[in-house]
């Protein structure tokens, strides 16, 4: 089996908590921090430790405002972080074939 | 939602039995891990990103609410409608038009206000794609109103028609929203566009029977015991089965 692929699967992102937050950022061009939230049911610290870690490594920018006087959190994915989840994809697709049995 | 990954071990800095000791554990350690895990967890992660990447699409505020009031607005507007018992076309059009809009502002203020609740942004990416989906189907609709307005039809029983063509527009207008809604949200468009197709059924069988119904008793009435009737079903179903969750 070549294990070539496994070596290029991103760390960041290949992690039970990362990638669902990569999933859904990858279909939208942003979240705010309470949807991503609600809709992973996270905790807030369990996230916001995800998200540090994604944003340290360049591949979701987090952008704080006011919404009426009232904090509000968005994130969005980076190119790069959107080049890293197609690449990520692309990688699964390949195991995903090489597992596959051969005719 | 589950991710099947396994995760390797290590006891006292060493790689558990089955992983080769040709790799140094912490660079391979991850190459390790991924290959004891079983054949099949490429799929599943794909498969568990594609349903994130739907679900993030999806449009999820609370609609009990607004399916709610707009079906007591359209039962109300429906009876007062029989009440006023217009005489001209006209009248009928501008005055459901006019229905219409309260309806679109009841929920525009309705959702406003979850929005800003639960501290997100009203026109969110789903909102958007909502909008843009029932846009064509609503346009649609405001012309068909706004042509029978200007013909004024002579038989005023020409008006009878822009009942069913509403009530389809409208049930394709809510099935092309049900794309980024939940999947039974396309259940209740599909009612609205065979409430419409038996309306017309009614009316063409009426027509040819020569026995029509009073024309704006009926007419008001039917779009306040469809529309607003529709609507209200639709808000108490959403309310015993919509989850309290409320994100757009």
């Amino acid at each position: 089996m070549n294990t070539k692929p496994f070596f290029q699967l991103d760390r960041v992102i290949h992690e039970k908590g990362r990638l669902p937050i990569m999933s859904l950022l990858a279909a939208s061009p942003e979240l705010s921090f309470t949807e991503l939230r609600d809709t992973l049911k996270m905790t807030d610290g369990n996230l916001s430790i995800h998200i540090k870690t994604l944003q340290a490594a360049g591949l979701v920018s987090v952008t704080k405002s006011f919404q009426r006087q009232r904090p509000l959190t968005t994130c969005a994915l980076t190119p790069a972080g959107r080049k890293a989840f197609a690449a990520y994809i692309d990688l699964l697709e390949e195991i995903i074939l090489q597992a596959r049995p051969k005719k | 939602m589950r991710l099947r990954l396994s995760v390797g071990r290590v006891i006292r800095g060493q790689i558990v039995p089955g992983v080769s000791p040709f790799f140094k554990f912490d660079a391979v350690g991850f190459v390790a891990q991924s290959q004891i895990m079983q054949n099949d967890w490429a799929s599943d992660n794909l498969r568990v990103i594609r349903t994130l990447m739907e679900s993030s699409a999806v449009y999820r505020r609370a609609l009990a609410p607004v399916m709610g009031l707009v079906g007591v607005t359209g039962i109300a507007a429906g009876a007062l409608g029989v009440a006023l018992n217009f005489e001209t076309p006209r009248r009928f059009v501008v005055y459901w038009i006019a229905v219409a809009l309260v309806c679109l502002a009841e929920a525009f203020l309705l959702i406003r206000r979850q929005a800003i609740k639960d501290l997100e942004p009203f026109w969110s990416p789903p909102t958007r794609r909502v909008a843009q989906a029932v846009s064509p189907a609503f346009l649609s609709g405001l012309a068909a109103g706004v042509a029978a307005f200007m013909l004024d039809a002579t038989r005023r029983e020409a008006v009878l028609l822009i009942i069913p063509i509403w009530m389809v527009l409208y049930g394709l207008a809510m099935h092309a929203a049900g794309f980024f809604m939940p999947r039974r949200f396309r259940m209740f468009a599909w009612g609205f566009v065979g409430c419409g197709l038996a309306i017309l059924g009614y009316l063409i069988c009426a027509s040819k029977a020569q026995c029509l119904p009073p024309v704006f008793p009926f007419a008001n009435g039917a779009m306040g015991v469809f529309f607003g009737g529709g609507h209200a079903v639709c808000g108490l179903y959403l309310y015993f089965t919509e989850k309290r969750g409320n994100v757009a």
